[in-house]
């Protein structure tokens, strides 16, 4: 084309083009970024121009190659306008049919559309997919539309109308003032003000200056500057003409790290397009300024992120950095002075000067404007790009956009601001995300890296990795740098390794903190964020890492055989028991499990089975039914089977107060250890919570006796009917070490008017009536106040008893639910109504004993400590529900009584005036002979966390009586099942369930057994992730 | 701003100049803050990388360091607070953690830095397992232990902007980067010079100098300043002395041109000092062998033959080859024992080989035949024209000054060299002259000048004459004829041209590829022209500057060791002159001038001049056309030669002398800069090495002349009494060993010396432009010699190898000369780089392996001539000079053949 020699020449061009733009057009776009094209965009985009030119669409359709989308992981993305068809992991085979039924019909191919993992629905519209619609695309509205190799589509689209307006119309100091009024902020990581960098820069003395457009990219989960560089080259181009005219530079460099070819191919095209087009090089437009761009390739390197470093770097030096002062904006490159910002700062550019600075600073918080690009990545369902406002929120980004955590898992923390950013953790999932709000919690916005972590995520290893990438980029310069985060590093490996000590924490944040005061440059100073902020709110799992040798986690190799068997409280060998099943050595199997948890048949219904939500087959497709297979084996149990007996006299009495799976499990390990156990149970039933909390429907009253009757086959004696009320009476009667596993039996209250009712039940209370046979009828409607199992057991308990209609009010969303996930579901199969974020506020019982329940509605609010959403009420917004009975079920707590009495002369510490303090790997209490576990000391916990509790206490207090606090091998059965036999192809097996319509009016179990096929196949599934 | 600034350090109120740093400032305050990697001798801007001179200032979010923050008024710093101690501890820890922990066995030990601060500060080594050491040896000058290195930079950064030879630098990244050479290159192949500056500059044990391990801690160790003994640079070397024995060599920032930096001869060449085969008694040829004697013998034996000839045959049948060598003390005892005792003016010394033609050509110029400016002038010259001088391996202090110029201040540097020698690297502009047509290529540029008007009008006209002749002379040498005669593109010559005469102060610099030629007085004559035209001379930065090889070559002239002129240049023809130095010396003494060296060697030959006294020369290596000499030697009746070694020179003599080397001595040596130093006795001599002066005076004494001096500054005092441009010179006023000395001209007592010279006036009065014409080199190759030969030094040896080839290190690195020959011309004859090749001329031949490479011209070939192996003075002309007298060993014609293979793997 022509030169243009004028902004007049400038503007008619660019409405002809304009005119020209038809938004009718059909038109199939196929993301041509990086990530597409890894996946095949290529070959897609050829086979589209093939398939059309031989149907003769030639004329009608046209094919064009744009920038990245931002949903890489879906590559090849193809959108089909002007309908905005969205075909994601788009194959050449599926060509021919999107050609003839979407792009010829007019119709969508329903199994080729996006599949919403959050709701599983499907979505035809590229601006109805989640991952789009809720974002703010500014920045990077352009990319996906692009073809960013032809200059006409940009500045049809506005493009370069900002460069004319500064050149034409405004001053340097004029566009100056607008990019500081705009509130830009350096998005390469600081955050400095744009707009003040260039006005350090411009009031620099000298007549030649520089600009560098910063393409380095160092972190290396970020791709925002690739992709705009691949997408938009010339948008950049726009920006850094008019920051080099503020700045008074003539001559800008990219520096772009050379393993982006294709940004720096498509920079090249721009460059030569905007020079012929008179938009670069002398006398741009006409109006007499000078400024040219070349491309600088870089090897890149992390630290290249430091300005100076990169300057060092852009003369063929080693990339090092200097010490500021002198800065850049007074020496910089050839000592000349320089302004360097990254891609998208520059990307931000053109949007202030097109539209001005005040709708810029609309978007955003009051000390960061405009949007940000993420790149979000981690244990996230969508990955890619994502732009959001300032201020928009963590859970914004990785829940709405990013659509939660995959298999369920627990949010635990996200990684921001890259490998030398920080970790922020669920409590500040509503934190409003900008540049000071991330300082603040001790994160960096960085370049705008987010790793979304998990529970099955190791603060402990991820601090480690970090720190290791860090270390590894160090440019060696500076000692605490260099030397000091190889120290962090060494100490953070042992802590992984399982060889840490407590002095390590301290010593670590000694070294951090040195790190961050006296580095030279920016690495140095940022590398201790992930180890200071997994410090800072995950101390606890530092801990359990150093203390019990742990990792909560299931992460670090050092300290786990195998993930499930590491997630099991009571440490089950599970792959062990799997391969048994699926040899059929079912007896074997059950063995195996019984040397850890004497609750086989309890835990093999029951069990919230945390080994399956770390089980690596769930990674692949669903993890093997652990908690099923395990029924399968004590199902299988015909005769009941003993325990292993000690042989000889037994030493040492001990008293375990309490008879749920904790005391009961305590007992069995300390008697086959040969101690002398007696348990005392206050009721008359055996099994406490399990006895009289859970529903036989979900655990039948025979399940529980056949593993009772186990355990007493151990040895273990059990007095019922006996409360104590002193620990000195115990001591009197000759026991040598006392336990107290006496659970939560206590319901908390609501604390509102009118709770006292009659018609007002606590829901343990009411479970324990109805497992004792002394309720066997409700009628009427029943509201059921709660959101744990303790409220899922009661409401569904209710509609068996023969509740008309039972409704269940929770104070916050059903993700918020504390219930196990199953149960939830279940319930609502079965009609239990679910009322969410409304709370009782008073009770009112009417003269007929129906109550009248005033509800308010809640509203979420940010995060608490656990990351769930606050409720907080909406005003004025009381509703009155009738019911005839209400349950309440939001919480419960230990005796206290109990406690009272012997707290001062036991010494017995009770932390939050509620539950007893004991040593976390000894469970003793401050009274020598005194030992605690189970939920008197956690609170309400599992039941294979109680079984856990009760198997640690005994080998304490074995050790305590002189013992070697041995539990027995729990392996040496030896399945002959090898890893490549595990079954690749097999679904997870369904287990039965009974119908929800033959549910009401019965007790009877409601899920079924495996049979012995579907157990075998299930348990082949199995990776055995041990014998690797 | 203003001018000064205060500042509050630890409460202290410091005030110190604007621009100053903290630390500038807490050292003014008497406040010694810790650090490692800042060195301020280097003069660079701090790399602020070991973070050990943290400090508080008020205000400021984190601590800063004090190396690099600026200092300004009304700061608040704090250098002791909790904190900072409590950094500078972990510091020093973390560096210690990565170490080891051998200071029992570190040559370090009690001079490391960071043992300093480990003390200082009280930090124990960190428990656990300890680095052990891993030395690399890596040749014999450059020991590097990465283990013991706290990667503080230094030795990177006077590698890289101060030597500039860019050899080492960090490589890797995080805890296993590391100071190295360029991955896969050993440290001869990679751009390492071997100048071991950056053992110097390290703080801790990691690089050190293989030689001196166990050879004694730093407490046992005597470190004495002298003068280097190597070339004109004058270089002070602080020796380290334990029993009589030379075990290192360091430098000293406060001290000499050089503020600390040596090269490989001045830091590694010390050992030839106590090498065994030093002469110890003095030796008579008995029955055609070399015997032991005693003094009084050999000197009796001396005074004997010298008188009966200079009776039989006339004074002027004996002459004298002085030494640059050797003091000014002992030139100037020569001589007046030359011209005194034995009444002949024949004394001359190798500066006729060297700068004849310059004492010759400035002379006429402007009056005075030495380096106008200084060395520290090439901190402020705006342009530095290098032409005939191979800088960094001949002066390689002054060439890293010239580098540094043009690198660090971006200060245009032209070249003019037939070879690419290493200076072409940061030339603006390199001009590959055809060897011998340097005339030709300075005539072009002055037409250039002219042509364009960018003279120096008002300095042609107020300060010069003969400005109409050579503005005549030059006009037929266009840019044009200039290419055509030399080779250099015509551009290129009028890029110089104007490039040099722009520059505000424009420095010429030259050595022997201008002055060793048939026409060597014409080129020099061409530079004066050049300057005049320019106005480039009397300012500081400009100057016509050669640069002086041997350590004294400029004293040994200044102090009358030339046929033609006593002490200061006086001439010996002038009567005025001669009857006032037979006033002074109490003597009868001749006005006729002298032989010069080659016309001596002729003289011998014919048999005219029967006996030759040689103190400390070694012409059978240095002279041209050596079987000519070697003939002459032979021929002549009674030679006597005083020397440290029993060099090729001492094995044709009738008596051995043996002499004390510069370590031994007290004296004076005048360096390129005519700056007057002082040498130190750093050990005793061997056997009964005497001093030559004593040696000189005992001889005249037995020859009835009596010359006696209680020690050196007596003589020095009877310099200063005759020769007026020393007149103010005593030893107190030069200060210790080592320290800077003074400048000539230095006529009282009061005056302060002189940096540069022609200020305001020339010495001559008017500088006179002489018009020179353009005159081929006298032999040319042809057919039956196709090849140019021209020769030179290599920075690892130095003249005739006496003291090099016998110092460990040097002779290790570079242990056999080498022909450099293009690889067109390699292919031609069918030589590998490395194979052994026949050289030869129409005077002699030798047998050396061939260097094929780029940095010679097609046609053309190079050859050091330190090596007794392959004497590259078989092969040279002896064609003179008619003016200088110098020869050309620049230029000769040989040719070249290859050996078989049999023969190089035999050598």
């Amino acid at each position: 084309m022509e030169r243009l020699g004028s902004i007049g020449a400038f503007r008619k061009w660019q409405r002809e083009l304009k005119r020209a733009l038809d938004p009718k057009q059909t038109l199939i776009t196929i993301c041509g970024g990086t990530g597409c094209t890894a996946f095949g965009a290529p070959g897609v985009e050829q086979a589209f121009r093939d398939e059309i030119a031989s149907r003769g669409l030639s004329q009608s359709v046209s094919v064009k190659r744009t920038g990245c989308h931002g949903f890489c992981e879906k590559g090849p993305v193809v959108v089909i306008l002007p309908k905005g068809i969205f075909y994601p992991n788009v194959q050449i085979e599926d060509i021919g049919r999107i050609i003839d039924i979407t792009v010829t019909g007019g119709k969508t191919i329903k199994d080729l559309l996006y599949v919403d993992p959050a709701t599983g629905k499907r979505i035809a519209r590229d601006h109805k997919v989640p991952f789009y619609a809720r974002q703010q695309r500014a920045v990077f509205r352009l990319n996906g539309i692009l073809d960013p190799t032809d200059l006409g589509d940009y500045v049809a689209r506005d493009g370069y109308a900002a460069a004319a307006k500064a050149l034409g119309a405004m001053t340097p100091e004029e566009v100056i003032d607008e990019v500081i009024a705009a509130g830009l902020r350096g998005r390469g990581g600081a955050g400095f003000p744009a707009g003040r960098k260039w006005q350090l820069c411009r009031q620099a003395p000298g007549d030649e200056k520089y600009l560098i457009c910063n393409a380095d990219e160092g972190d290396p989960g970020a791709f925002m500057d690739r992709s705009l560089l691949e997408g938009t080259p010339h948008a950049i181009l726009e920006g850094m003409i008019i920051a080099a005219y503020a700045i008074g530079a003539s001559r800008g460099i990219i520096y772009v790290r050379a393993e982006y070819p294709l940004a720096v191919e498509n920079t090249k095209i721009a460059l030569a397009d905007a020079r012929q087009a008179g938009l670069l090089g002398r006398d741009i437009l006409g109006t007499g300024f000078d400024f040219d761009i070349t491309i600088h390739k870089g090897a890149g390197a992390f630290v290249c992120g430091e300005e100076t470093a990169l300057i060092a770097s852009l003369a063929d030096s080693r990339g090092m950095p200097r010490p500021r002062p002198p800065f850049p904006a007074v020496r910089g490159h050839h000592d000349k002075p320089t302004n360097i910002n990254n891609v998208e700062t520059l990307a931000n550019v053109p949007l202030i000067i097109r539209k001005g600075a005040a709708a810029y600073a609309a978007v955003g918080t009051e000390g960061s404007k405009g949007t940000k690009i993420f790149a979000l990545a981690g244990k996230v369902n969508n990955t890619g790009l994502v732009e959001v406002p300032m201020g928009a929120t963590l859970r914004q980004i990785v829940f709405d956009i990013g659509g939660g955590i995959p298999r369920g898992r627990k949010f635990k923390a996200a990684q921001m601001g890259g490998p030398s950013g920080g970790c922020v953790p669920a409590p500040y999932l509503d934190l409003p995300i900008d540049y000071d709000s991330l300082q603040e919690i001790g994160a960096i916005m960085g370049s705008g890296g987010l790793i979304v972590m998990d529970e099955a995520t190791c603060m402990v290893d991820i601090a480690r990795f970090f720190t290791e990438f860090v270390q590894s980029e160090s440019c060696g310069k500076c000692t605490p740098c260099r030397v000091g985060t190889k120290q962090m590093l060494d100490i953070l490996t042992r802590i992984t390794e399982g060889r840490g000590e407590l002095a390590d924490i301290d010593r670590l944040e000694q070294l951090g903190e040195m790190i961050q005061q006296a580095s030279l440059c920016g690495l140095g100073q940022t590398a201790p964020n992930p180890v200071l902020s997994t410090i800072r709110y995950f101390r606890h799992e530092y801990e359990a890492h150093i203390i019990e040798k742990r990792c909560p986690a299931n992460a670090c190799e050092a300290l786990i055989t195998t993930t499930c068997s590491s997630a099991c409280p009571a440490h089950v060998n599970v792959p062990e028991y799997v391969g048994l099943i699926a040899e059929g050595r079912f007896a074997d199997a059950l063995n195996v499990i019984r040397r850890r948890n004497p609750f086989a048949s309890v835990c093999g219904r029951a069990c919230d089975h945390p080994c399956e939500t770390f089980c690596r087959r769930g990674d692949l497709d669903a993890p093997v039914a652990i908690r099923h297979l395990k029924r399968f084996a004590t199902d299988r149990e015909k005769t009941p089977a003993a325990a292993p007996a000690w042989r000889g006299p037994r030493q040492g009495r001990v008293a375990i107060i309490g008879s749920g799976p904790t005391g009961l499990t305590a007992g069995y390990f300390l008697a086959c250890m040969g101690r002398h156990v007696r348990v005392f149970e206050a009721l008359e039933v055996v099994g406490g919570v399990l006895a009289v909390g859970i529903p036989e429907y979900r655990l039948p009253r025979d399940v529980i006796q056949r593993d009772i009757d186990y355990i007493r086959s151990a040895g273990v004696e059990i007095e019922t009917g006996r409360r104590i009320s002193s620990l000195q009476e115990l001591r009197d009667e000759g026991f040598e070490a006392i336990f107290i596993a006496t659970g939560t039996h206590q319901s908390v209250t609501l604390g509102i008017p009118g709770e006292d009712g009659d018609a007002v039940l606590d829901a343990l209370k009411f479970l324990r009536q109805v497992n004792l046979g002394e309720l066997t009828s409700l009628s009427g409607t029943v509201v059921v106040v709660g959101g744990g199992n303790a409220a899922i057991d009661s409401a569904r308990t209710a509609l068996r008893l023969g509740a008309e209609q039972v409704t269940l009010l929770y104070r916050r969303g059903r993700e918020e639910m504390p219930a196990i996930r199953d149960e939830i579901e279940d319930a609502i199969v079965e009609g239990v109504r679910m009322h969410f974020l409304a709370a009782p506020t008073a009770i009112e019982t009417g003269p007929d004993g129906r109550c009248a329940v005033t509800c308010c509605r809640m509203t979420l609010g940010d995060a608490d400590a656990s990351g769930r959403r606050r409720p907080v009420p909406v005003p004025d917004s009381e509703t009155t529900v009738q019911a005839d009975h209400v349950i309440v079920a939001i919480g419960q707590g230990p005796e206290l009584e109990f406690f009272a009495e012997n707290r001062s002369d036991d010494r017995l510490v009770v932390a939050n005036g509620k539950w007893i303090q004991t040593h976390p790997v000894t469970q003793r209490s401050g009274a020598g002979d005194v030992f605690a576990g189970g939920d008197v000391v956690t609170g309400p916990a599992t039941i294979v966390e109680a079984v856990a509790a009760g198997q640690k206490a005994a080998v304490a207090i074995d050790v305590f009586l002189g013992g070697k606090g041995e539990l027995p091998p729990d392996t040496g059965f030896a399945p002959r099942t090898k890893p490549d036999e595990a079954d690749a192809d097999a679904p997870r097996q369904r287990i039965r369930h009974a119908p929800p319509g033959r549910r009401r009016g019965t007790f009877d179990e409601v899920l079924k057994g495996y049979s012995l096929r579907a157990a075998r196949r299930e348990a082949r599934r199995c990776l055995r992730c041990d014998l690797e | 701003m203003p001018d000064n600034i205060t500042l509050k350090i630890d409460g202290v109120d410091v005030t110190v100049q604007a621009g100053a740093t903290v630390m500038d400032a807490a050292r003014a305050a008497g406040i010694d803050i810790p650090h490692l990697c800042y060195d301020p001798d280097l003069s660079l801007p701090p790399t602020s990388s070991c973070r050990l001179c943290l400090v508080e200032v008020e205000g400021a979010r984190t601590p800063v360091t004090s190396c690099s923050y600026a200092a300004a008024d009304g700061m608040v710093v704090r250098t002791d607070t909790e904190r900072i101690v409590e950094m500078r501890k972990m510091i020093i820890e973390l560096l210690l953690s990565d170490h080891p922990h051998d200071c029992l066995t570190c040559e370090r030990a009690g001079r490391c830095e960071l043992q300093r601060y480990a003390y200082e500060l009280g930090v124990q080594a960190p428990p656990g397992p300890t680095v052990p050491p891993q030395p690399v040896v890596d040749g014999p000058a450059v020991m590097y232990d990465p283990s013991k290195c706290i990667l503080c930079g230094r030795c990177v950064q006077v590698c890289q902007d101060v030597q500039l030879s860019g050899a080492i630098d960090y490589h890797g990244r995080g805890f296993d980067t590391r100071i190295a050479l360029p991955p896969g290159k050993t440290r001869r192949e990679s751009a390492c010079v071997e100048c071991g500056n950056c053992i110097d500059v390290c703080p801790t044990g990691a690089m050190s100098f293989p030689g001196a391990e166990r050879a004694g801690r730093t407490w046992e160790l005597d470190k004495i300043a002298t003068t280097c003994p190597y070339c004109g640079c004058g270089c002070t070397l602080v020796m380290h002395v334990r029993d009589n024995r030379i075990v290192q060599v360091t430098g000293d920032p406060a001290l000499g041109p050089g503020k600390g930096l040596l090269c490989v001869k001045g830091r590694f060449g010390f050992d030839f000092v106590s090498h065994e085969a030093r002469l110890t008694e003095p030796l008579i040829r008995r029955n055609g062998t070399l015997e032991p004697a005693g003094w009084d013998e050999a000197l009796d034996l001396v005074a004997d033959r010298f008188g009966r000839i200079k009776s039989a045959f006339g004074p002027d049948a004996i002459g004298g080859f002085a030494s640059a060598k050797c003091t000014n003390e002992e030139n100037y005892i020569f001589q007046k024992f030359m011209r005194a005792a034995i009444g002949t003016n024949n004394v001359d010394h190798c500066a006729r080989l060297c700068h004849a033609s310059t004492v010759a050509g400035l002379a006429r110029a402007f009056g005075s035949g030495a380096m106008t400016n200084s060395i520290g002038d090439f901190e402020v010259a705006d342009c530095v024209f290098v032409i005939g001088s191979n800088t960094t391996e001949c002066h390689p202090i002054i060439g890293s000054a010239i580098k540094r110029a043009a690198v660090r201040r971006g200060m245009p540097l032209i070249v003019a060299d037939p070879r690419a020698i290493e200076l072409t690297e940061v030339a603006a502009i390199h001009m590959q002259q055809r060897n011998g047509t340097d005339v030709a290529l300075i005539n072009a540029m002055m037409h250039v000048i002219l042509s364009e008007g960018l003279e120096d009008k008002a300095f042609i006209a107020e300060r010069t004459e003969g400005f109409e002749e050579l503005a005549k002379a030059v006009e037929p040498y266009t840019p044009e004829l200039g290419e055509k005669i030399t080779g250099v593109p015509a551009d290129d010559i009028i890029r110089a041209a104007r490039i040099y005469a722009q520059a505000g102060a424009a420095s010429i610099v030259y050595s022997m590829g201008i002055t060793q030629h048939t026409t060597g007085t014409d080129n020099v004559l061409s530079l004066a022209n050049l300057a005049m035209l320019t106005g480039n001379v009397g300012k500081p930065g400009t100057g016509v500057n050669p640069l002086r090889g041997q350590n004294n070559v400029q004293g040994a002239c200044d102090l009358g060791a030339l046929p033609n002129v006593y002490p200061g240049y006086q001439k010996v023809d002038v009567p005025e002159v001669h009857a006032k130095f037979e006033a002074a010396w109490d003597a009868t003494l001749s006005d006729k001038v002298g032989l010069t060296i080659v016309e001596m060697i002729h003289a011998m030959h014919a048999g005219t001049l029967k006996a030759l006294y040689v103190m400390g020369e070694n012409p059978m290596l240095s002279d041209p056309n050596v079987n000519h000499v070697e003939e002459a030697l032979k021929a002549v009746d009674f030679l006597v030669v005083q020397d440290i070694f029993l060099t090729e020179t001492a094995q044709l003599a009738d008596v051995v002398l043996p002499a004390m080397a510069f370590a031994e001595k007290v004296g004076t040596f005048t360096n390129t800069e005519r700056r007057i130093q002082r040498l130190a006795v750093v050990v005793d001599p061997p056997g009964s090495a005497r001093l030559d002066w004593e040696i000189t005076c005992d001889l005249a004494r037995r020859m009835g002349c009596e010359m006696s001096y209680a020690d050196a500054a007596a003589i020095e005092g009877d310099i200063a009494s005759v020769s007026p441009i020393y007149g103010g010179i005593t030893y107190d006023r030069l200060g210790e060993p080592g320290s800077e000395g003074l400048q000539w001209p230095c006529p009282d007592a009061d005056h302060p010396g002189t940096p540069f010279l022609h200020k305001g006036a020339f010495a001559r009065g008017l500088g006179k432009f002489h018009p020179v014409r353009f005159i081929e080199a006298k032999e040319l190759p042809d057919q039956e010699y196709p090849i140019l030969l021209s020769t030179g030094r290599i920075l690892q040896h130095f003249h005739t190898g006496t003291m090099s080839r016998r110092s460990d290190v040097l002779d290790t690195l570079v242990p056999a000369g080498a022909i450099e020959i293009h690889p067109a011309d390699a292919e031609r004859i069918g030589a590998q780089d490395g194979q052994m090749v026949r050289v030869a001329s129409r005077r002699g031949e030798i047998e050396v392996a061939a260097c094929v490479t780029g940095r010679v011209a097609p046609g053309t070939a190079f050859m050091a001539f330190h090596y007794n192996e392959a004497p590259a003075n078989r092969l040279t002309i002896d064609a003179l000079d008619p003016i200088a007298k110098i020869p050309e060993y620049k230029v000769c014609a040989v040719k070249v053949e290859a050996l078989a293979a049999a023969a190089t793997a035999e050598a």
